[in-house]
C-alpha cells in the first residue's frame, strides 16, 4: 500500500470526537466572558484583552484538564449564588453577617474559611491513608482538597465583588495585600498538586504537599485574627495597574510548583532512607517510586521556573511604568533574581550534568527557603518599594 | 556547557566514525586553553555565585544611604571598610558590573562554540546510521517480519509522520532501507535563545547603566556634587548635558513651577542632568481614601521643547507616565512646593502681648533675634492631612476608624552654636478627651519621638487667653500688683509679713514658672532642713496655687468672662487651669522660647517627578520574550529521534515454515531522556508489531 493510504488508514482510526462536553465548556466560558465584559464595565484596553486572554486559556485548560471544567462550573455558581444572595439584600456589604448562605458558606471570608478547614482536614486524612494503605480514604482526602480548592477560589472572586460593595472606589482584584495572596498561593499549589496526583496516578505524596499548605493556611489563620489583615483596604496608587493581574498569578504559578517540588523532595528523602535501611520497607511500598518522585520534581520546577521568569519580566515591564526602571536593585527583584539563578541552576546541574537523586531533593527543599524569603522575608525584614504587603 | 560541547563533539564523531570508519575522527582545533575558561560553565558559575552574594549584601545593607548614616551605624572603621568595597553602592561598583561584563563575555564565547553544532544538530536526521549504531541508542529492539521491504517502508514512514515526525528515507547499497525520523528540532533553538537572551539583556541594561558616568568619573571628567547648595553654585564637573546617552533621576517641581534640570544619585552625592525641554506643573491633585491612605495623585503638566510648535498638554499619574520621544516622564511622589505661611510668633519669656508677625514658606529660612540669642528658623515641610487611628469615642460618634488632626507645619529652630530643635506643630486644635488642644511637638534628635506639648484652646477655640495668662505670669511685679489689689493689706498682719508673703509668692510664681512644680520642690530639697521639708512644701503648694489662681483669675476677669475675682468660674474654665498649669510646667523642655502659631496659609503642592532615558529597555524587553519563548522551546519541545531499519534477508530461511523476508530493527531517542521516551518507544513498537502481525 502507499504511504498517503497509511496516513490516511491512521487518521479515520484515531480520531477524536468533539463532544457535546467539548462545547458546552466553549459555551460556559464564552459566556461568563461576555457577562463579565458587559457588567463590570471601566475596562480598559489591556484589561479587556487580559479578559480575553483568560477566556481563551481556560478554554484550553479545561479541555488539557478535564477536572478543572467541573472546578470551574462549580466555583461558578457557588460565586452566583453569593452574589445574587447579596443584590437580594441591596448589595449592602453587611448582608454577609445575616443573610443565610453569605454568613454560612459563601460570603467571602466564609468560603476562606470553609477552605482552611478543609485543607487541614485533608492533611490529616492523606497521611491517615498513608498509613492505612486505603483507597477510599485516599479519595476522601483529594476530594478535600478539590473541594478546598473551590471553596477558595469562590473566596477569591466574591471578595473581588465585595471590595466594590463595600465602596466602589475600594474595588480591585484580590491579589494586592499579602493576605489575598496566601489565598492565591494555597489554591494555586493545590490545584496543581491534584493535576499532577491525576496525572502520575499516585495520592501518596498528598500528605507532603498539604504540609506546605497547612502551614500557609496557618498563617492566614494568624494573619486573620492577630491583625485583622482579612479587612479589604483599598489599593494605593502604585497598584492600580492592569499589569497587577498578570504579574501577581504568573508569580505563583512559580511559587506554587516550587513549593510542591520541595514536598516531594522530602517525601523521596525520607523514602530513599527508608529504603536503604530496609529494601523491603512497607512505607516504601506506599510511596511511588523514587523515579517517577524525581521526575514530578523535575516537571514541577520547570514549570514553576517558566510561569516565574514570566512573571519576572512582567514584574520588570510594570516597575518600568510605574517607577521609572525596570530595574531598580530593589531587594524584592534582586530577590526574585537570587530565586531565578537558584532554580536555573538546578536546572541546568539536571539537564547538562544529569544529576539525580537525593542531592536534587535537598537542593529543591533549600530552594524553597530561598524562595519563602525572597516571598516573606523581604517584605518583613528588609525595606524598599515592594513593602506592600508589611505584617 | 562544556558538557554538551563534548556531548555534540562525540555524537558528531560517533556518526562519521561509523560511517566511514577509514577517516579519521573529526577533530575541532586543539581549543585554545583561554576560550575553553571563558566559556567554561565553572567560570559561569563562580561568576553567578559572586553575582548572587553582592546581590544580597546589597538587600540587606541599606543603600545609597548619606555617609553619616552608616558611620553611625558601623562605626567609622568599618564603614570605611564596607565603603571601599563599594558595598553602599554595591549595583554601580566597578567591580560588580566587571562580573556582568565577564558573564556576558564568557556567554557569548559559550554561545559562539556551541551555536554551529547545534544547527547542524537540528538539521540532521542521521538517517545513515548503521544498524550496529542503532543498536547502541538508549530505546532499541529488533524483531524478524515477512512483509516485504516496500510496504514496511511506506507503513514506517506513514506512521512516523501520523506521530508528528518529519522522515528522510536512506538507501544503502546492501538493500536495507533506514526511515529516520526527527521531531521537535525546535528544543535546540530553546537553548540557543535562552543563552543568547542572556546576552541581548546584559547589553541592553549595560547601555543604561552608567558605566559611561564611571569612565568620566575614572578619567577626572565628572565629579558628584555632595553639598547642598543652590544650582549657580555647582561645579560644572557634576553637569551633565542634554546627549546624555541614558539616565534616571527624579525631581520636584512646585505648582506653577517649571524646570528643565535632573538631579541623578551618583555615589556620596548626585549629578545635575540638563534636559532638552522643560516641564511645567500647572496643577498638582491628591485625593485620598476615607482612610487616609492615597487614593490617586496626578500632575497637570505641560512639555515645551525647542523642536515642538505647541507645547504638550498632558496629565501623568502613577502607573501612566508621559512619553516624549525616548524620554519617560513619571509621576513618582509629590512633597510640599513651598507653602506661604503667615504666623505669629509668641515670644514665650515676654511680660508684654507683643507677638511678632512673621510671612515665610516652606523651605526658607527666616533669621531672628531674641533677647536669648539669634536663631534660625528653618520651614521644612507642611502636611496638609495627619491622619491618626480615631479613638474609640470618636469612632462611636462618627463611625469612622481614621481621624483627621489637620494641618502641620515642621520646622527647625537652630541657635547660633547649630544645635536645632525640630517641630511639629498642628495648626488647628484637636480634640483630645473632651477638650480642644494646639499640639505642638518637639525633638532634638532624628531618631526620637516627638515629645507633644498641649496648649489648652480657650472659649472661643484660640490661643489668646493662654498667652495672656502666660505673660501675666512672666511678668512678676504685675502680679504681686495684681495681689496686692485682691488681698490688700489688713491689721491683723504687719507690714513686714505681709512684704514677706508678697516676696514669697514672687519667687514661688517665678520657680514655678521657669520649672513648674519640680522647680519648687528642688528648690526646697536645696534650701529648706530635712524635718522641715514635708511642712513647707504642703505650705509653698498652697501659696503657689493660690497665687496661680489670683493671676488666673485676673486673666479672666480681663478677658471679660468674669466680672470680679469672686465670681463662680465654669467647669471647663476649671478644667482650662488645670490643663494651661500643666502645659506651662513643661516650657522649660520645649527649647527655644518661641511658639509659631500659623495664623493663614496658602497650600503650594509639588509634584515629585522621575524622569528617565532608557535607550536599552526596548533591548531588554527584546530579550527577556526570546527568554520566555526559549524557556518554553526548551521545556515542552522535546527532540526526538526514531530510526526503523528494515534489513532485506539475503536468502530466504530455508528451515522454518515462515518465511521472513526482513529484519526490523527500531530505535529512539531523547535528547532529555525522561520516562515518557520509553512509553512512546514501547508503544511505537507495539503498533508496528501488530501491524506485521496482522498482515503476515
Amino acid at each position: 500500500m502507499q504511504k498517503e493510504t497509511y496516513l490516511d488508514e491512521f487518521k479515520s482510526a484515531e480520531k477524536k470526537a468533539f463532544t457535546l462536553r467539548d462545547a458546552a465548556w466553549i459555551a460556559f466560558v464564552i459566556l461568563s466572558t461576555l457577562y463579565a465584559w458587559t457588567q463590570y464595565g471601566h475596562m480598559d484596553g489591556y484589561e479587556i484583552a487580559i479578559l480575553i486572554g483568560t477566556a481563551i486559556s481556560l478554554i484550553w485548560l479545561g479541555r488539557f484538564w478535564p477536572s478543572m471544567q467541573t472546578v470551574t462550573v462549580v466555583s461558578g455558581l457557588m460565586t452566583a449564588l453569593a452574589l445574587w444572595t447579596y443584590h437580594n439584600h441591596g448589595n449592602a456589604i453587611t448582608a454577609n453577617e445575616t443573610a443565610f448562605f453569605l454568613r454560612f458558606l459563601v460570603s467571602s471570608q466564609s468560603a476562606i474559611m470553609w477552605m482552611n478547614t478543609l485543607f487541614v482536614l485533608a492533611t490529616v486524612t492523606y497521611f491517615i491513608a498513608l498509613y492505612n494503605k486505603s483507597d477510599f480514604t485516599y479519595k476522601t482526602a483529594a476530594f478535600m482538597v478539590w473541594a478546598a480548592s473551590t471553596f477558595g477560589l469562590v473566596g477569591m472572586f466574591v471578595r473581588w465583588r465585595e471590595s466594590y460593595l463595600i465602596n466602589t472606589d475600594y474595588g480591585h482584584i484580590p491579589v494586592s495585600s499579602l493576605y489575598e495572596v496566601f489565598i492565591l498561593f494555597v489554591v494555586m499549589t493545590a490545584l496543581m498538586y491534584l493535576y499532577y496526583e491525576q496525572r502520575y496516578k499516585t495520592r501518596a505524596l498528598g500528605g507532603f504537599v498539604m504540609l506546605v499548605i497547612s502551614a500557609a493556611v496557618g498563617f492566614i489563620l494568624w494573619y486573620t485574627f492577630d491583625k485583622e489583615a482579612h479587612v479589604i483596604q483599598p489599593l494605593v496608587p502604585a497598584l492600580q495597574s492592569y499589569w497587577m493581574k498578570i504579574h501577581v498569578p504568573a508569580n505563583f504559578v512559580g511559587y506554587g510548583a516550587f513549593s510542591i517540588a520541595a514536598m516531594i523532595g522530602i517525601a523521596y528523602l525520607i523514602t530513599e532512607k527508608s529504603l536503604k535501611k530496609n529494601p523491603e520497607s512497607s512505607f516504601a511500598a506506599r510511596m511511588p517510586s523514587l523515579e517517577l518522585m524525581d521526575d514530578v520534581m523535575y516537571k514541577t520546577i520547570s514549570l514553576g521556573f517558566a510561569f516565574f521568569t514570566i512573571a519576572t519580566v512582567l514584574g520588570a515591564m510594570w516597575a518600568a511604568e510605574a517607577w521609572g526602571g525596570y530595574w531598580s536593585w530593589d531587594p524584592k527583584e534582586t530577590w526574585a533574581l537570587i530565586v531565578w539563578l537558584n532554580y536555573a541552576a538546578w536546572l541546568h546541574i539536571r539537564m547538562s550534568k544529569g544529576w539525580r537523586g537525593a542531592a536534587m531533593s535537598w537542593w529543591a527543599f533549600i530552594g524553597l527557603l530561598i524562595t519563602t524569603f525572597a516571598f516573606l522575608g523581604v517584605n518583613m525584614f528588609l525595606s524598599g518599594l515592594h513593602s506592600y504587603g508589611e505584617l | 556547557m562544556t558538557e554538551i560541547n563534548t556531548q555534540a563533539h562525540q555524537e558528531n564523531s560517533k556518526h562519521t566514525n561509523q560511517n566511514q570508519p577509514s577517516q579519521k575522527p573529526k577533530q575541532t582545533k586543539k581549543p585554545n586553553q583561554f576560550w575553553n575558561f571563558l566559556g567554561s560553565m565553572n567560570l559561569a558559575v563562580t561568576l553567578l555565585m559572586m553575582l548572587s552574594i553582592a546581590s544580597v549584601i546589597g538587600t540587606v545593607l541599606k543603600q545609597n544611604q548619606a555617609p553619616q548614616d552608616y558611620i553611625v551605624q558601623f562605626g567609622p572603621f568599618w564603614a570605611d571598610v564596607f565603603n571601599s568595597l563599594g558595598l553602599f553602592h554595591v549595583y554601580g561598583a566597578l567591580w560588580f558590573v566587571l562580573v556582568l561584563i565577564f558573564l556576558l563575555i564568557s556567554t557569548s564565547v559559550c554561545v559562539t562554540r556551541n551555536t554551529p553544532s547545534f544547527l547542524k544538530d537540528m538539521k540532521q536526521f542521521s538517517e545513515k546510521l548503521s544498524r550496529t549504531a542503532l543498536q547502541h541508542q538508549p530505546n532499541n529492539t529488533s524483531f524478524e517480519t515477512t512483509i516485504d521491504l516496500e510496504k514496511q517502508q511506506n507503513h514506517a514512514t506513514a506512521l512516523l509522520q501520523h506521530k508528528g515526525y518529519k522522515t528522510r528515507v536512506h538507501q544503502r547499497d546492501d538493500g536495507s532501507v533506514t526511515v529516520a525520523g526527527l521531531k521537535g528540532r525546535w528544543n535546540r533553538l530553546g537553548y540557543l535563545f535562552t543563552h543568547i537572551s542572556i546576552i541581548i539583556i546584559c547589553l541592553g541594561a549595560l547601555l543604561d547603566s552608567n558605566l559611561l558616568l564611571k569612565y568620566r568619573e575614572l578619567t577626572g571628567n565628572l565629579q558628584a556634587e555632595t553639598r547642598a547648595v543652590s544650582l549657580d553654585e555647582i561645579g560644572e564637573k557634576s553637569w551633565l548635558d542634554a546627549d546624555n546617552l541614558s539616565f534616571r533621576g527624579s525631581i520636584n517641581v512646585p505648582e506653577g513651577g517649571k524646570t528643565d534640570i535632573l538631579f541623578l544619585p551618583y555615589e556620596d552625592g548626585f549629578l545635575v542632568q540638563q534636559l532638552p525641554f522643560s516641564i511645567e506643573n500647572t496643577n498638582f491633585r491628591v485625593e485620598y481614601y476615607d482612610t487616609g491612605m492615597p487614593k490617586s495623585f496626578e500632575s497637570d503638566l505641560v512639555l515645551t521643547a525647542p523642536e515642538l510648535e505647541e507645547p504638550i498638554k498632558a496629565t501623568i499619574a502613577v502607573n501612566y507616565p508621559l512619553y516624549y520621544k525616548n524620554y519617560a516622564i513619571y509621576q513618582s511622589s509629590f512633597g510640599d512646593g513651598g507653602t506661604k505661611l503667615n504666623l505669629k510668633v509668641h515670644a514665650l519669656k515676654s511680660p508684654r502681648i507683643n507677638p511678632l508677625n512673621l510671612d515665610s514658606n516652606i523651605n526658607s529660612v527666616e533669621p531672628l533675634k531674641t533677647p536669648d540669642g539669634k536663631f534660625n528658623i528653618e520651614f521644612n515641610d507642611f502636611k496638609m492631612h495627619n491622619i491618626v487611628p480615631a479613638s474609640d469615642e470618636l469612632m462611636a460618634q462618627t463611625g469612622k476608624k481614621m481621624h483627621n488632626n489637620g494641618p502641620t507645619i515642621i520646622f527647625k529652630v537652630r541657635n547660633e552654636q547649630g544645635k536645632a530643635w525640630e517641630y511639629e506643630n498642628y495648626i488647628a486644635p484637636s480634640m483630645q478627651e473632651g477638650r480642644l488642644f494646639y499640639m505642638t511637638g518637639v525633638r532634638t534628635l532624628n531618631s526620637e519621638p516627638f515629645r507633644y506639648m498641649f496648649i489648652p484652646a480657650d472659649e472661643n477655640r484660640k490661643t489668646e487667653r493662654f498667652f495672656n495668662f502666660l505673660t501675666l505670669l512672666n511678668n512678676p511685679n504685675e502680679s504681686v500688683q495684681i495681689f496686692s489689689a485682691q488681698y490688700p493689706k489688713n491689721e491683723q498682719i504687719s507690714d513686714e509679713n505681709y512684704q514677706l508673703q508678697q516676696n514669697l509668692l514672687k519667687q514661688l510664681l517665678v520657680l514655678f514658672r521657669a520649672r513648674g512644680y519640680e522647680g519648687i520642690k528642688d528648690f526646697i530639697s536645696t534650701n529648706v532642713p530635712a524635718e522641715e521639708q514635708e511642712v513647707v512644701t504642703k505650705y509653698y503648694f498652697e501659696q503657689v496655687s493660690f497665687a496661680l489662681q489670683v493671676i488666673y483669675l485676673e486673666t479672666l476677669k480681663r478677658e471679660e468672662v468674669i466680672p470680679d475675682h469672686d465670681s463662680d468660674i465654669s467647669e471647663f474654665n476649671k478644667v482650662w487651669f488645670d490643663d494651661a498649669l500643666r502645659a506651662i510646667s513643661s516650657l522649660s523642655r520645649y527649647g527655644p522660647p518661641m511658639y509659631f502659631e500659623v495664623e493663614n496659609f496658602t497650600q503650594i503642592q509639588s509634584t515629585g517627578l522621575q524622569i528617565t532615558k532608557s535607550p536599552g529597555k526596548d533591548t531588554v524587553y527584546f530579550g527577556s520574550a526570546m527568554l520566555i519563548i526559549g524557556v518554553f522551546f526548551l521545556f515542552y519541545v522535546r527532540q526526538r529521534r526514531v530510526w526503523i531499519h528494515i534489513k532485506p534477508n539475503s536468502e530466504p530461511n530455508a528451515e522454518s515454515d515462515s518465511v521472513s523476508n526482513a529484519e526490523v530493527t527500531i530505535a529512539a531517542k531523547d535528547n532529555k531522556n525522561l520516562p515518557e521516551t520509553t512509553k512512546e518507544f514501547d508503544e511505537l513498537v507495539d503498533k508496528l508489531k501488530q501491524f506485521n502481525n496482522k498482515n503476515a
